[in-house]
């Protein structure tokens, strides 16, 4: 073999300023990426951190993976050490070849056992914690959730223990008692969604025609938020979800004021005219348990004929929830909702309980809304574009309401708690 | 320059290329046919170019003796595929496919035919390379068409002879199939054409009776289940009628994932749901969405499970406003299933529980007072 003399100019090896540039900006472009990830973990308002396990079943997933974390970040430094040696001890300066060897069997087999082993033993806590999410028997409450494109549903099966006489419906924000172990009883409603509050517990798809389970359970009150995480069409990513934790009592003052039979709002106030535009308007998607109709029948809604997934939120109780429309927009102004959310346990729940009221309703994104909704969310709901679903909408269409109807239906709809 | 093949290629190109002008105007714009018109295109583009630049595979040989050339089917075949794809741009696309089919199959082995007589002077050797390259694509596809045939015309004989004629059919030919196999593995000094000949008979006769069972269509029972459908006689009451499913499914896959599962114990109807540790009397579904039930009998006769779909009708029967025009029948139902069988129910409510005048149940004809109520929030 010919090796290069001193004096000889190489013909590989040499960078032009181009190359170096580029090999600069490759640097930069790395250092930059490390440096966002780096600083990205040191957010302090991050409320889908997965490391801040805020109940059992989270804990148990971060008491798995700190260790197998910890396990394979040292293995990962040595590795990358002695290749990063070996690259730097080796490289070509124009050195011999070295004697070629083949096969060293001590070396290999010690190189195969041993991270058999440690797979080993990562396995064995890994089956346990999985078997140990995966019970079911020791429920102390269920709640069916169903996703669909793009908001959760929940219902509250009727459990007399927890003086759930009547079926109870929300949507966007699942409100559960705290120290409970609750399981929600997952399904879907058109395409394959998954549900995930990182505090909480891992995820668990919500697949159509199956009825999958998920633990839940929340140390503390408080609010724990998620969202959707598996894509599942045009607003994916504005398909959020909050677990709300109250403690034992004010879920009870919750699940009674869930139960509490509708209020018609009285005659000749503008809530009123609101009601008579939300039955011609809303009720057709929309159902309010306990509305009539003028001629005292009762307003039955009929989502399966104009949403695609057959269901529209229930808005019975509106305004006992803190979000809307897939917990992408705030019910509460700034300063209301940070006075909720940054209550200390002890405070949170009677907090939470009040609900929206005129002077804390986020009434501008709520006018948005009515005004043109798949202007603020991305849906498909142009009439003219509706021949793959029978027209039939995804979301919510624009209704061309008028300005003075939007009052009515504001001041209508603030009666909804 | 443009010698035969060349030629060729160039004329198949300039064909395609007449082809997708045409399937794009007369046929569909921007079609799946357009797409493989497309690429049948630029594929023999790109092989014309090739047989240009190689210069036409310059034969080193000389001109041979012409009388090696054998008399070939493919030009005829391959005509008959393309009027196939011409009449199909026109009448249906079935034929157009079928025309690709043939004209790619007839241009194979034509060009397979024609390069093998041009190989060498040696026609046994040329015939044998044409062999070893068409044979494997040949055998199996030839193989395949004729068993589809046979097993077709089968089917046919079996759906036209009525059950216990088909379960003797079944068993005398496939007894004598077996025979037969016997005769031939023992004594090997069987003369071929008689072994051959027998297996011609015999296809041709099922293909025969294959035919006749076509023309005798199906068997009453069937027959009347196609027109009747089983399903339209929603029967959910405790005897057996005329259409009760004399084969029921008896067990489902564990995978089904339901939404409960009803077991009938005891004279004791009650719903097992994951996360209840405790057997339920109600059941809570969600609106609008299709699901599952299974229903267990360990009662000792036989029994079906019926889901009623309450006044307000399933999905889109009925707007909102209007409650009128109920049907009675408004339920439907498992079959009757004997003791230890299962079976699944699928039902959808569009409507929730208020807006039911009675409540919505789970119920078991024969079996009185007991119920599963279904809420629907
Ligand atoms: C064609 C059906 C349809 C009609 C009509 C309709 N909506 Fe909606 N609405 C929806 C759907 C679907 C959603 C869920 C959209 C999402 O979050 O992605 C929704 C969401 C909402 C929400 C948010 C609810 C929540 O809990 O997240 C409100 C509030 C609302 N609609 C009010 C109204 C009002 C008021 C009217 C009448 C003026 C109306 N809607 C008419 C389909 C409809
Ligand atoms: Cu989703």
């Amino acid at each position: 073999m010919n090796h290069r003399s001193s004096n000889e100019t190489p013909a590989v090896g040499r960078l032009s300023v181009a190359r170096v540039k580029a090999r600069r900006f490759g640097q930069c472009a790395l250092v930059a990426t490390g440096a966002i990830a780096l600083l990205g973990s040191c957010a302090t308002n991050a409320p889908q951190d997965t490391w801040q396990p805020k109940g059992p079943n989270a804990k148990m997933i971060d008491d798995l993976q700190q260790p197998v974390f910890a396990v394979a970040g040292i293995i990962g430094i040595i590795v990358s050490v002695a290749v990063a040696y070996v690259i730097w001890r080796y490289k070509d300066r124009g050195q011999p070849i070295p004697e070629q060897t083949h096969g060293k069997p001590a070396l290999e087999i010690t190189l195969t056992v041993i991270p058999a082993l440690i797979l080993a033993v990562v396995g064995v806590f890994t089956f346990r914690v999985i078997f140990d999410l995966a019970r079911t028997d020791d429920t102390q409450l269920v709640i069916n959730v169903t996703g669909q494109q793009w908001w959760w549903e929940y219902d509250y099966p009727v459990q007399n223990e927890w003086g759930i006489t009547q079926p109870i419906i929300s949507s966007g924000q699942l409100v559960m008692p705290a120290g409970t172990k609750v399981l929600l009883r997952e399904t879907s409603r058109d395409v394959i969604h998954s549900y995930w509050i990182p505090a909480l517990n891992g995820k668990r798809d919500a697949v159509p025609g199956r009825i999958h389970t998920l633990r839940l359970e929340a140390d503390e009150p408080g609010i724990y938020a998620g969202q959707c995480t598996e894509f599942c069409g045009l607003s994916h990513a504005n398909m959020r979800m909050e677990a709300v934790a109250l403690s034992k009592e004010d879920f009870a003052r919750w699940i009674a004021n869930q139960q509490a039979a509708y209020q018609a709002p009285a005659e000749g106030t503008l809530a009123k005219e609101g009601e008579a535009v939300f039955l011609n308007q809303c009720v057709r998607c929309h159902q309010v348990d306990g509305l009539k109709r003028p001629d005292g029948t009762l307003a039955i809604a009929a989502p399966d004929e104009n949403v695609w997934s057959g269901a529209a939120p229930n808005l019975t109780k509106l305004m006992t929830r803190n979000t809307f429309a897939g917990a992408m927009f705030d019910l509460l102004r700034d300063a209301c909702r940070d006075d909720v959310w940054k209550a200390d346990s002890a405070e949170f729940g009677v907090k939470y309980l009040a609900g929206v009221d005129e002077a804390c309703l986020n009434v501008n994104d709520l006018r948005a809304w009515l005004r043109n909704a798949p202007e603020v969310k991305p849906m498909y709901a142009n009439p003219a574009l509706l021949t793959e679903t029978n027209g039939k909408y995804r979301g919510m269409p624009n209704l061309g309401l008028s300005e003075s109807d939007i009052d009515k239906l504001v001041a209508y709809l603030l009666t909804l708690k | 320059m443009f010698k035969v093949g060349s030629k060729l290629f160039l004329g198949l190109t300039g064909f395609a290329a007449l082809t997708l002008v045409a399937y794009l105007i007369f046929v569909e714009r921007l079609a799946l046919g357009g797409v493989a018109l497309s690429v049948v295109f630029a594929v023999l583009v790109g092989l014309s170019a090739v047989i240009i630049m190689i210069n036409d595979g310059d034969s080193e040989v000389q001109p041979r003796d012409v009388s090696l050339v054998r008399a070939s089917m493919w030009p005829l075949v391959t005509v008959v595929g393309f009027v196939l794809l011409i009449l199909g741009l026109v009448v249906a696309q079935v034929y157009f496919i079928f025309g690709i089919v043939v004209v790619l199959a007839a241009l194979t082995e034509w060009l397979v035919q024609a390069w093998s007589e041009s190989a060498s002077d040696d026609a046994a050797h040329n015939e044998s390379a044409r062999r070893r390259l068409l044979h494997p694509i040949e055998f199996p596809v030839i193989a395949t068409l004729g068993l589809g045939v046979i097993i077709f015309a089968f089917s046919r004989i079996m759906l036209a002879i009525s059950k216990s004629a088909g379960a003797v059919a079944f068993i005398v030919l496939s007894s004598l199939v077996l025979l037969v196999g016997a005769i031939v593995a023992l004594r090997p000094a069987l003369k071929s054409a008689l072994v051959s000949g027998i297996c011609v008979a015999g296809a041709v006769g099922i293909v025969v009776g294959g035919i006749a069972g076509q023309g005798a269509g199906l068997r009453t029972e069937l027959a009347e289940a196609a027109a009747e459908g089983h399903f339209l006689h929603r029967e959910c009451g405790e005897e057996k009628s005329k259409y009760f499913d004399k084969k029921a499914m008896k067990t489902i896959s564990l995978r089904t994932n339901p939404v409960a599962i009803v077991e009938l114990r005891g004279g004791v109807l009650s719903a097992i749901m994951t996360g209840f540790n405790e057997p339920q009397k109600i059941v809570s579904v969600p609106r609008g969405n299709p699901v599952t039930f299974i229903f267990r009998n360990f009662d000792d006769a036989e029994r079906r499970m019926v889901a009623s779909l309450g006044t307000a009708m399933a999905a889109g029967a009925e707007t909102s406003t209007e409650k009128e025009g109920h049907s009675d029948s408004n339920e439907t139902c498992t079959q009757l299933i004997p003791q230890g069988a299962e079976q699944a129910l699928t039902v959808t409510y569009a409507k929730p529980s208020i807006a039911q005048e009675d409540p919505l149940t789970l119920t078991v004809p024969g079996v009185t007072g007991q119920a599963i109520e279904v809420v629907v929030p």
